[in-house]
C-alpha cells in the first residue's frame, strides 16, 4: 500500500503521525541521496554523517512546516544534501582529501566468494576504485553535475535549481566532465576489462 | 514505399515522464557511452547498517 503512495502523500501521513511513511521514503531514495554524498565528499564516515543528516533535516524541514509540494520532493532532499555539504566545507574551509582507500573494507572477509571468482572480483574492485578518482579528480562544479545526473537520476531542470545555475552552465558542465573523464580514462587507460 | 504500415501516435501517448529532454537534446548517452558505461560500474548504496542506524534515528526524534 504505501509503496504505491506518492511522496507527498506518505509526508502527509508521516505529519499525521504515521512513522513508517518516513521510512517508506526513506527506502525508497537513499540511494539517491547517499550516491550524491559519498561520492561528493569522499570520505565514508563524514558522508554516512551526512546522508543521517540529511534526512533528518528533512523530518525537521517538514515538521516544522517549510516543505511545500510541488512534486519534486527528491530534488528538495538534494538540496538539503547539497546545503549540508556546503556548511560542511565552510566549516573546514578546505576541501577533504582523504583517499578512497576506506571502501576497501570486507573483500577478503566473505566466505561466499570462491577462490576462482577473487581474480574477477579484485579486477572489478580495481575498476570501482579507479571510476571513483575519476570522479574525485574533476573540478567541484563538474563531478556535482555529473554524480546528480547519473548517480541520483535528476533532471537537468533540477540540477539547475539544486546549484543555483542556468540549464545551460549545468549542460555545459556535464559536457565538460565528460570530456574531461573521456580524456583521463586514455591518459590512464582505464576500460571494462572484465566480463 | 511502407508509408502505410507506419502507425501514428498521438502526443499524449508519447512517454517523456523517464527521458531528461535537455539530456535527450544534447545527445550525453550517444556520444559519451563509454564513459557512462563506465559509470555504471559504480553503484554507491548505503549499508544495511547505516540504514538500520538513521531509522531508529528517526524513530527517538518522534
Amino acid at each position: 500500500m504505501k509503496k504505491t503512495m506518492s511522496d507527498y502523500e506518505l509526508i502527509e501521513q508521516f505529519v499525521k503521525g504515521d512513522q513508517s511513511c518516513f521510512e517508506t521514503l526513506i527506502h525508497r531514495h537513499k540511494n539517491k541521496v547517499f550516491a550524491y554524498i559519498s561520492l561528493y565528499i569522499r570520505d565514508q564516515a563524514l558522508a554516512e554523517d551526512l546522508f543521517q543528516d540529511t534526512f533528518l533535516k528533512v523530518i525537521q524541514s517538514v515538521k516544522s512546516g517549510k516543505y511545500y509540494d510541488n512534486g519534486k520532493f527528491i530534488s528538495w532532499v538534494m538540496r538539503i544534501a547539497h546545503n549540508l555539504i556546503i556548511d560542511h566545507f565552510r566549516r573546514v574551509k578546505q576541501l577533504n582529501t582523504i583517499s578512497n582507500d576506506d571502501y576497501e573494507s570486507d573483500l577478503f572477509n566473505s566466505r561466499k566468494l570462491a577462490e576462482a571468482n577473487i581474480e574477477d572480483h579484485l579486477i572489478k574492485r580495481q575498476i570501482q576504485k579507479d571510476i571513483r578518482k575519476l570522479i574525485s579528480q574533476l573540478p567541484d562544479d563538474q563531478r556535482e553535475v555529473v554524480i546528480l545526473r547519473h548517480y541520483s537520476g535528476l533532471s537537468f531542470k533540477e540540477i539547475a535549481d539544486i546549484t543555483d545555475v542556468s540549464i545551460n552552465t549545468a549542460l555545459g558542465r556535464m559536457r565538460y566532465a565528460l570530456i574531461n573523464m573521456r580524456k583521463m580514462m586514455e591518459e590512464k587507460k582505464i576500460s571494462l576489462t572484465f566480463n | 514505399m511502407g508509408l502505410t504500415s507506419t502507425h501514428f501516435i498521438s502526443y499524449q501517448k508519447i512517454q517523456v515522464d523517464t527521458v531528461d529532454i535537455y539530456d535527450d537534446a544534447y545527445g550525453f548517452n550517444k556520444e559519451f557511452g563509454d564513459v557512462m558505461n563506465l559509470l555504471d560500474q559504480v553503484k554507491p548504496v548505503p549499508g544495511k547498517r547505516l540504514t538500520k542506524r538513521l531509522i531508529e534515528r528517526v524513530r527517538q526524534m518522534n
